[in-house]
C-alpha cells in the first residue's frame, strides 16, 4: 500500500524562543503517484519551516513528519534518499561548471561517478542548460540560475521534489518553461512534488492539491481539482424567448434550474455536464442568451477565504462569459 | 544515442553506499586545488627537506663516506628522536602553510554561495560534511607529513643493522601519531577558520596566524611576566611537547605532557564547537 507523501502529526516546530508550526496534522498525497502539492500561506506562515523539517533541518518539539514512509527525525539519511530540493535563495558552488556541479550532486545522492556524469548531461539538456553546461554556474543569469536548481534537484531522480519558489525572478517565457518542466515531472517521470510558491497563479496551474497554511497552521487543505468541478456548477443565466420548458429540459440532462423571472435562471450543473453542452440545449430550445455567468472560484479567492481576507466568493470576481443582448446560438 | 536526443529519464540503478558519497567531496576538492599551480610548487617544495632527509639517511648509513672526518660527527649524523624531531617541526610548517592555501577554499565557497542546504538536503549529515571536508585537508597533508616519514623510517630501517627496528619501533609509531595530532589540530583551525570568514585571503592569514602570532604572544607572556605557562596559548609548542613524548626525547620545559594533551584536546573541543555553529544548512534567528 502507498504511504502518503507527507504525514504529519501534531508536529510542533520552535525555532529560537518563537514556536513556527504549531501541532498540524495532516496526510497529503500518495508516493508513487506523480501529484502535486502546493504549499501556500502569507509570509511567516511556516511553509519554509515545514520544508525544512520534512528534510531534517529543524528538530520537532514535539508529534512527527514521515515523508514516503519514513520518519524525518529518526530517519533522515533515508528521506534524503529520496528527495529532491530546490531551495529558494541562490544555492550553488559559483566556480564550478554546471556539468561537474551536477555531478557532485548526483554523485552525493548515491549515483556511481559514470551514471553521475551522464545524468548531468541528461539533466542539464532537460532543463534547457545544455548549451551553457560547461560555463561556471556563477556566470549564469538569474533564469539559468534557477534552471541549475532545478537540475541539481532532480539528477539522481528522486520520489519526491521539493521546490520552494520555483519562479522567483523568471521572465514570463521562462516562468512558463519552469511550470511545464513541473508538469512534466509528475505527469511523464511519476514525481511528487511539493511546490512551495506565494505565486497562486503557478500552484494553481501545476498542483492538483493545495495546503494554506497561516501563522503556523494548516488552515485549509483543498483538492484543487475537485474544487474546480465543484465551481463549475453553479451558473446564472438570462434569456429571451419562450423559457417555459427549460426547467425540464435541463432535469432531462441531469441539471437543475431554477427561474427567478424575467428570463433569470439559477442553474446548478451535474459533474460531467460542461458550459459548452448548456450553450446547445439553449439553442435547442431556441432561446436568445443575454448573459451567462460562469461562477468559478479561483485559488486566489480560496486562498484569501482561507486565511480571513474575504468570508465568501465576491460576485465581482466571477468569470463572465457575455453574449449581447440579440446574440444566439 | 546522444545525450541530448534522449531527453531526461529518472536514474533507477544501483546507488553507491555512504563512505562511497561521503569520497566524493575530497575528490572533487583535490581535483580544483591541484588545478592551482601555487598549490603544486607548494607541494613539491614541501616534499624537497624529506629528500635532503633521505640523503642524510644515507650517507648516516654509510660510514666509509665519512670514515676520516673524526668522531663528533659519528653522533651528529646518528638517525635518532633528535632527527625525527627536526623533520616534524620542519614539516609541519609546511603544513600550516598549505591548509593556509587550501583550507579557505573548502567552507567558505560553501557559505557564501549559500550551498550547505544543498549538501544537507542529501543523505550527509554536518559530521559527514565536516569529516569529509577534512579529508582533504587530510589527504593532502599526509602527503607531505607522516606518508614522506614513513619512507624515510622504512630506508633507515633497511639500510641499518637488522636490531635498530627493534630498539626504534616506537619512532615510527610516534611519527604517525604526532603527525596525525598535527594534522587534526591544523585542519581543525583550517576549517574553522574557513567556516568563520567568508573571504579567502583573510581566512588564509587567520590561519597563519592562528600558529604564528600565538607562537609569538606565548613567548612575549613567558618572557614580560617570567613564567612558564604562557606556553599554554600555543599549540605548536604543545605538539612538540606531545612529539618528544612519542619519539622519547626529554620534554621541553614550560609544559608537561598531560597539560599539552589538555591544551590540544581544548583547542580541538573549541574548534569543533564554531564549526558546530556556523555549519548549518539554515539559519535560525532567534
Amino acid at each position: 500500500m502507498p504511504a502518503p507523501v507527507i504525514e504529519l502529526d501534531k508536529l510542533r516546530v520552535k525555532l529560537g524562543r518563537r514556536e513556527i508550526l504549531l501541532g498540524i496534522s495532516c496526510r497529503l498525497g500518495l508516493s508513487g503517484s506523480g501529484k502535486a502539492i502546493g504549499l501556500v500561506g502569507p509570509h511567516g506562515a511556516g511553509k519554509a519551516t515545514l520544508i525544512q523539517t520534512l528534510l531534517g533541518f529543524h528538530l520537532p518539539l514535539s508529534g512527527s513528519a514521515r515523508v514516503l514512509g519514513f520518519d524525518c527525525h529518526r530517519n533522515p539519511r533515508a528521506v534524503r534518499e529520496r528527495v529532491g530540493y530546490m531551495p529558494e535563495s541562490d544555492s550553488f558552488i559559483a566556480s564550478m561548471t554546471a556539468v561537474s556541479f551536477l555531478r557532485l550532486m548526483g554523485e552525493l545522492s548515491g549515483l556511481p561517478a559514470e551514471a553521475a556524469l551522464e545524468k548531468a548531461h541528461e539533466t542539464l539538456f532537460h532543463v534547457g542548460l545544455g548549451e551553457a553546461r560547461y560555463r561556471p554556474v556563477g556566470t549564469y543569469s538569474l533564469g539559468m540560475k534557477q534552471m541549475a536548481k532545478l537540475a541539481q534537484a532532480i539528477v539522481h531522480g528522486p520520489e519526491l521534489v521539493i521546490l520552494d519558489e520555483p519562479t522567483n525572478g523568471l521572465d514570463p517565457a521562462a516562468r512558463q518553461r519552469m511550470l511545464r518542466l513541473i508538469r512534466e515531472m509528475k505527469e511523464q517521470h511519476g514525481m511528487n512534488i511539493v511546490l512551495c510558491s506565494h505565486l497562486l497563479p503557478d500552484v494553481e496551474e501545476v498542483c492538483d492539491e493545495v495546503v494554506i497554511m497561516k501563522e503556523g497552521l494548516i488552515v485549509h487543505h483543498a483538492d484543487l481539482e475537485a474544487e474546480r468541478r465543484s465551481n463549475r456548477r453553479f451558473v446564472e443565466l438570462e434569456v429571451s424567448g419562450n423559457d417555459l420548458n427549460l426547467a425540464s429540459t435541463l432535469h432531462q440532462h441531469g441539471a437543475d434550474g431554477v427561474s427567478e423571472g424575467g428570463g433569470r435562471w439559477r442553474i446548478v450543473l451535474p459533474l460531467d455536464f460542461e458550459i459548452a453542452g448548456l450553450w446547445k440545449v439553449l439553442a435547442a430550445e431556441g432561446l436568445n442568451v443575454r448573459k451567462l455567468t460562469h461562477r468559478r472560484d479561483t485559488l486566489e479567492e480560496i486562498f484569501l477565504k482561507a486565511v480571513g481576507h474575504i468570508r465568501q466568493t465576491p460576485g465581482e470576481t466571477a468569470a463572465e462569459e457575455e453574449v449581447s443582448a440579440h446574440g444566439s446560438l | 544515442m546522444a545525450v541530448y536526443k534522449r531527453g531526461y529519464q529518472r536514474y533507477q540503478g544501483p546507488v553507491t553506499g555512504h563512505y562511497t558519497r561521503l569520497m566524493a567531496m575530497p575528490r572533487y576538492a583535490w581535483e580544483r586545488l591541484f588545478q592551482q599551480r601555487l598549490m603544486i610548487v607548494l607541494t613539491a617544495v614541501s616534499c624537497l627537506w624529506p629528500l635532503l632527509c633521505a640523503v642524510f639517511i644515507y650517507i648516516s648509513n654509510h660510514s666509509e663516506l665519512w670514515a676520516g672526518l673524526g668522531g663528533g660527527l659519528k653522533k651528529m649524523l646518528a638517525i635518532d628522536a633528535a632527527f625525527f624531531l627536526v623533520y616534524m617541526n620542519v614539516q609541519s610548517a609546511f603544513c600550516i602553510l598549505l591548509a593556509a592555501l587550501a583550507g579557505p577554499g573548502l567552507i567558505a565557497p560553501d557559505l557564501s554561495n549559500n550551498a550547505l542546504p544543498l549538501y544537507f538536503s542529501r543523505p550527509l549529515s554536518r559530521l559527514d560534511y565536516v569529516a569529509a571536508r577534512m579529508m582533504t585537508l587530510i589527504g593532502m597533508l599526509s602527503l607531505v607529513t607522516w606518508l614522506p616519514g614513513l619512507i624515510l623510517f622504512g630506508m633507515q630501517i633497511g639500510m641499518a643493522n637488522s636490531g635498530w627496528f627493534a630498539a626504534h619501533w616506537h619512532y615510527g609509531a610516534g611519527l604517525i601519531a604526532g603527525f596525525f595530532i598535527w594534522i587534526l589540530i591544523v585542519s581543525m583551525v583550517a576549517l574553522a577558520s574557513s567556516a568563520y570568514v567568508k573571504w579567502r585571503l583573510i581566512a588564509g592569514a587567520l590561519i597563519l596566524g592562528f600558529f604564528f602570532v600565538l607562537a609569538g604572544a606565548a613567548r612575549m607572556i613567558n618572557g614580560i611576566f617570567r613564567v612558564e605557562w604562557g606556553s599554554v596559548i600555543n599549540p605548536a609548542m604543545a605538539a612538540y611537547t606531545v612529539w618528544c613524548a612519542l619519539l622519547g626525547k626529554e620534554i621541553p620545559e614550560g609544559m608537561d605532557i598531560s597539560t599539552s594533551l589538555l591544551c590540544l584536546g581544548g583547542l580541538i573541543a573549541a574548534l569543533g564547537l564554531i564549526l558546530e555553529r556556523k555549519l548549518r544548512p539554515v539559519e535560525v534567528i532567534s
